[in-house]
């Protein structure tokens, strides 16, 4: 068990289940927090000194903090500009980065971590759905070992949720999954609660908070798109679930999966059955957590609801509609 | 306000809170909150400082204990059972 940095650490988490392929909106805000995370890791590592109420680069140690190739990526990009910059300076730059850059510091943070099988490439669960699956379209994404995903994510919800102070390093991971919108995958509504009451805390009494909680690098467009997605969502709201999956489907197909059943009318057994052969010949790892009439699944690190479900086309076909469920 | 304990300092001290349990166990954070609540995973707090610390090797034991029992299929009354007769 290795201690893995800062910005190791937080991609593990963002980028787990994004499209490995393409440069989709949500793995773009992931990146720019990963490179705003590198900014972070230097402040951890001394390199930014105070200099009364400002944090500013200390250029005598930047050398030996550059040497892994994620961390030369960014600092050196933004060093002949930022100087004399303050830490804010840096934290906005860097989630700037050019959309060539982004993939160029994707590819250099998780080459390493995909050699010690922290991170891997695997098909997309969407491509498990009817309809890619049937023509072939081939869809990669992103998955983290399912132990150190727990132990990261799960040492931070200890942090907050416990009693106590709190370290830099979750001050920074806070800040990291409130900007890349991965906060409510790890906490419930509840949660969210006491985590406001502690960030709100945390801004007024500790230096780096006060810096970095005031900090937003998300952009307009994507905040936008966020609250459409919010709006999708509240817009139907059934006795089983919420979105609106259950009305148009083909709206929301990054939210839901579709697996057909070989047989009509059957039982939660044999449904159970058809999703595992399914989920097992695209490589995925399946976990039930609860059988029934709609079992709780775990794929990968994710848990999803399977419920049964019907596409009436030509011809009915029935299935299992899986809806994350989250927190979990 | 500090660094977080790197993994070396974590296995070579006495006392470890309930995150760092989570990160040398693997085990989540609201299965140990829940054992803790339950009286399976003794800790000292102390009146002041409110954060709970447990003894690192013998709630690491523990925990795998808690872990094997549970594999061989026990409820939780039963592995509280034999947990206070262990003890």
């Amino acid at each position: 068990m290795n201690d893995l940095t800062l910005a190791q650490q937080f991609s593990l988490v963002g980028l787990n289940g994004q499209d490995s392929l393409h440069g989709t909106v949500v793995k773009k805000a992931a990146l720019r927090c990963v490179a705003a995370a590198v900014v972070l890791e230097a402040w951890l590592e001394g390199i930014f000194v105070q200099e009364g109420e400002r944090f500013v680069l200390d250029l005598s140690k930047t050398e030996a903090f550059c040497e892994e190739p994620y961390r030369q990526l960014v600092m050196k990009t933004l060093l002949p500009k930022g100087k004399k910059a303050e830490l804010s300076w840096w934290i906005r730059k860097a989630s700037g980065l050019s959309k060539r850059k982004l993939t160029r510091l994707e590819h250099a943070i998780t080459a390493p971590l995909r050699k010690q099988w922290l991170i891997e490439d695997i098909p997309g669960l969407l491509g498990c759905d009817l309809y890619l699956h049937s023509s072939g379209v081939e869809i990669k994404e992103y998955r983290t070992d399912n132990q150190t995903f727990t132990r990261i994510t799960e040492s931070v919800r200890a942090e907050v949720l416990e009693e106590g102070s709190i370290t830099d390093e979750t001050i920074c991971m806070l800040w990291l999954l409130r900007e890349s919108g991965c906060m409510h995958d790890l906490f419930s509504q509840n949660e969210m609660q006491t985590i406001a009451e502690k960030m709100g805390n945390l801004y007024r009494s500790h230096p780096l908070a006060r810096q970095l909680y005031r900090l937003q690098i998300r952009r307009g467009f994507e905040l936008a798109y966020k609250q459409f997605l919010k709006f999708k969502r509240r817009a139907v709201q059934t006795v089983t679930g919420s979105g609106i999956n259950f009305l148009f489907p083909a709206l929301e197909r990054s939210q839901s999966v579709f697996i057909e059943m070989e047989a009509w009318f059957s039982n939660p057994e044999r449904r159970l059955k058809d999703i595992k052969n399914r989920l097992e010949s695209q490589g995925h790892e399946f976990t039930v957590l609860r059988e029934g009439q709609i079992p709780l699944i775990k794929i990968d690190n994710v848990v999803y609801e399977a419920i049964p479900h019907a596409i009436y086309g030509r011809v009915p076909i029935h299935g299992v509609r899986l809806l994350p469920r989250r927190p979990f | 306000m500090s660094r977080q304990r790197s993994i070396e300092v974590i296995l070579a001290s006495e006392y470890v809170s309930i995150g760092e349990l989570v990160r040398i166990t693997g085990t989540r954070y609201s299965t140990l909150k829940f054992y803790t609540e339950e009286g399976m995973l003794p800790f000292e707090q102390a009146e002041e400082n409110l954060t709970r610390r447990f003894h690192r090797e013998a709630t690491v034991k523990r925990i795998q204990r808690i872990k094997q029992m549970k594999a061989e299929g026990l409820s939780i009354p039963q592995m509280k059972e034999l947990l206070a007769k262990e003890r």
